[in-house]
């Protein structure tokens, strides 16, 4: 190491023991907001902070928890998977289905984290293979997948009765649900895999600058064809607590759940534009949101004025985290 | 020369391009007629319900009448402009007899009227036209309407739950919503709250949206079940919406039996879950039936035959139109026509 890097090192440790309140709070927007949510929360509905509403909300919305941590990765790449709602639609109903004429629980809750890979992965060989921009093969690869729901079930639903159908969506050990055992565990995963490993590393590489990442070596095309993999299969497994939830497989079950999920990965600071971001923001996006949600139920507020308060706290996230990068 | 010879072939083209429409639309004659079924979404349990009923009975109006009736589907996408621009082109190209729409947004699919051919349309579950509780045409080209006032089955709801609450006081009820962003949702809403309202003894302890979705309406009434669990009832305006309701009440550890419960749509999983004594009762609609209605209702009018112009949805079901486990129990025959 020369005497300059040594010097510019030193100077950004110094740097950043220096970060001043103002720096931090722009960091760690989305907790800090996460944290004032909770507190008036706790304040305001005394059903807030109760054990059982607690492990509702991480029940309810560890679905699109597992799709936005696997979303982290896709958007850190530089990249955008728009299938992720469509993947969980087929997934799902795949899963309804085999239930349903299988009667077996276990390889129709296990086919849907298949098929989500199984997606996945045709949706990297697109991208890489055919090198169309992720944002319109995915949009095209759902319209694909969607359409293969509606087919499967003929624009109705699939109702399961199979005995033992629910265990994923609703049975609880300790009085948690298994789902959000799961999702804690994806999380997990996901939070060491990104921020751990040189796979890691090198979706970080490929998202801050394609160019460099292979020139140094990094086989791009492979990063992310596993990128896109991981991000079926988050669906999949989404889609397989989903689907055991509400013990029926319907076509249009993922609609509109990847945009929440970009949405959720964004508000928590990863960058639009990759190379920035990490899982815990990811995660804490999606319960910001998730906690708007449920005070708004709790309290018995008018629900016409949800998407408005969303919205706002949402600009409030997104603003903090662009004057972080204006800063920077 | 050159430039007359062009406008010359223009016109000639123009001229047989018109000739052949003219052949296209008498193509049908007396003897054949092509119906287009415009469904808010080809992707949907309900549509697809109408749709079965449209084919249905076009082939046994085929048989009696020894003509041929074409059926075709076209999807609406869930998206007012979609099938706004598809009426007008069903309504001007020639590629249509007669028209049946499941309109997504009726008020905005009055904007199409007049079309741009004489061709009768009946619309099926909401009127088309500015006011969403008017069954009458309220447009030129509207002949009949299948339907009913969403007030009207949202007030028979109310008052079910009125004479389940009358020993009970307090007698907690949660309102489970569609969509409070559309205006047949709030209509239903005002119509609970204003029968609900009447009686002191019943309490409102919250209005929660579920979107027509299964899994936001176990999501909302898990949340609203953290207010108030010791709820007494839950109204809601789609079945699916109820059986989110019903499993969010089976994981707090309430029995779905003990409450009064009901919903909306009379899919056959609704009428599994009353006759199982699960749910207390539900507002019975008949997709399969309003499509049959609608299609005769349409051939009447191209034969100059009587046409009713308010077909009542609730008239339809033959029994209800609020069913109860002993109804359903009295009408072994009937299953549902649809599932959603």
């Amino acid at each position: 190491m020369t005497k300059e890097a040594v010097d510019t090192s030193v100077t950004t440790v110094r740097a950043r023991a220096k970060l001043s309140v103002k720096d931090i709070a722009i960091e760690y927007a989305v907790l800090i907001l996460l944290g004032a949510v909770l507190i008036v929360l706790a304040i305001l509905s005394p059903s807030f902070f109760t054990f059982a509403n607690i492990v509702n909300i991480l029940n309810q919305n560890a679905s699109l928890v597992i799709i936005a941590a696997a979303g982290t990765f896709v958007i850190v790449s530089g990249n955008f998977d728009l299938s992720t709602g469509a993947i969980y639609s087929v997934a799902g109903v795949v899963s309804a289905w085999l239930a349903v004429t299988l009667g077996s629980v276990w390889i129709a809750l296990l086919a849907a984290p298949v098929v989500g890979l199984g997606l996945g992965a045709f949706n990297g060989i697109i991208v890489t293979r055919l090198k169309v921009h992720s944002f319109l093969a995915t949009l095209a690869s759902s319209m694909i997948f969607t359409t293969t729901a509606v087919l499967i079930t003929g624009g109705s639903l699939i109702t399961v009765t199979t005995p033992g159908f629910t265990i994923l969506g609703r049975s609880r050990i300790g009085g948690i649900f298994i789902a959000v055992f799961v999702l804690v565990l994806v999380v997990a995963i996901f939070w060491v895999v990104l921020s751990r490993s040189v796979f890691g590393r090198h979706v970080y590489a490929v998202g801050g600058n394609r160019n460099a990442a292979e020139l140094s070596g990094i086989r791009v095309n492979r990063v992310l064809v596993y990128v896109m993999t991981l991000s079926g299969l988050a669906a999949g497994v989404a889609a397989a607590i989903g689907v055991s939830r509400i013990s029926s497989g319907q076509p249009l079950a993922g609609a509109g759940l990847e945009l929440s999920a970009i949405a959720a990965v964004i508000l928590g600071g990863t960058s639009i534009y990759g190379g920035v971001g990490a899982v815990w923001r990811s995660v804490s996006g999606v319960f910001l949101i998730a906690l708007i949600g449920n005070g708004f139920d709790l309290m018995n507020l008018n629900p016409q004025l949800k998407d408005m308060v969303t919205g706002f706290i949402i600009l409030a996230a997104v603003g903090l985290a662009a004057a972080g990068r204006t800063r920077r | 020369m050159k430039h007359t010879t062009r406008i010359l072939a223009g016109i000639g083209v123009l001229a047989l391009g018109s000739s052949l429409a003219a052949c296209s639309a008498d193509a049908g004659g007396d003897d054949s007629y092509s119906i287009v079924f415009l469904a808010a979404s080809s992707q949907n349990g309900y549509n697809q319900a109408v749709y079965s009923g449209i084919k249905e009975r076009a082939q046994k109006l085929s048989g009696e009448l020894g003509i041929e009736i074409e059926t075709k589907l076209q999807d609406g996408q869930f998206d007012a402009n979609t099938q706004l621009s598809q009426l007008q082109n069903a309504g001007t190209t020639g590629q249509a007899d007669g028209i049946i729409v499941v309109p997504h947004d009726g008020p905005s699919l009055g904007a199409a009227f007049p079309l741009g051919q004489d061709i009768p349309v009946a619309t099926v579950l909401n009127p088309i036209g500015p006011d969403i509780s008017e069954m009458e045409p309220q447009v030129e080209g509207v002949v009949s309407t299948v339907a009913s006032p969403p007030a009207k089955g949202a007030k028979l709801q109310a008052e079910s739950a009125v004479k389940y609450c009358e020993d009970i006081d307090p007698c907690k009820i949660g309102l489970l919503a569609g969509l409070l962003s559309s205006p047949l949702d709030i209509e239903r809403v005002d119509a609970w709250k204003s029968v609900l309202g009447e009686h002191d003894n019943i309490q409102i302890v919250g209005t929660v949206e579920g979107g027509y979705d299964r899994d936001q309406s176990l999501k909302a009434v898990t949340n609203l079940l953290q207010g108030d669990k010791d709820i007494n009832g839950i109204i809601s305006s789609a079945d699916q919406q109820t059986m989110g309701a019903q499993i969010a009440l089976e994981n707090a550890g309430i029995d779905p039996s003990s409450i009064f419960l009901t919903g909306s749509g009379g899919t056959t999983g609704a009428i599994e879950a009353v006759l199982a004594g699960t749910w207390t009762n539900d507002y019975i609609n008949v997709p399969a039936s309003m499509g049959e209605e609608a299609l005769q209702q349409i051939i009447n009018s191209l034969r100059d035959e009587e046409v009713q112009s308010v077909v009542d949805a609730d008239e339809l079901v033959g029994f209800g139109p609020i069913a109860t486990k002993e109804d359903l129990e009295a009408h072994p025959e009937f299953t549902g026509e649809w599932n959603g």
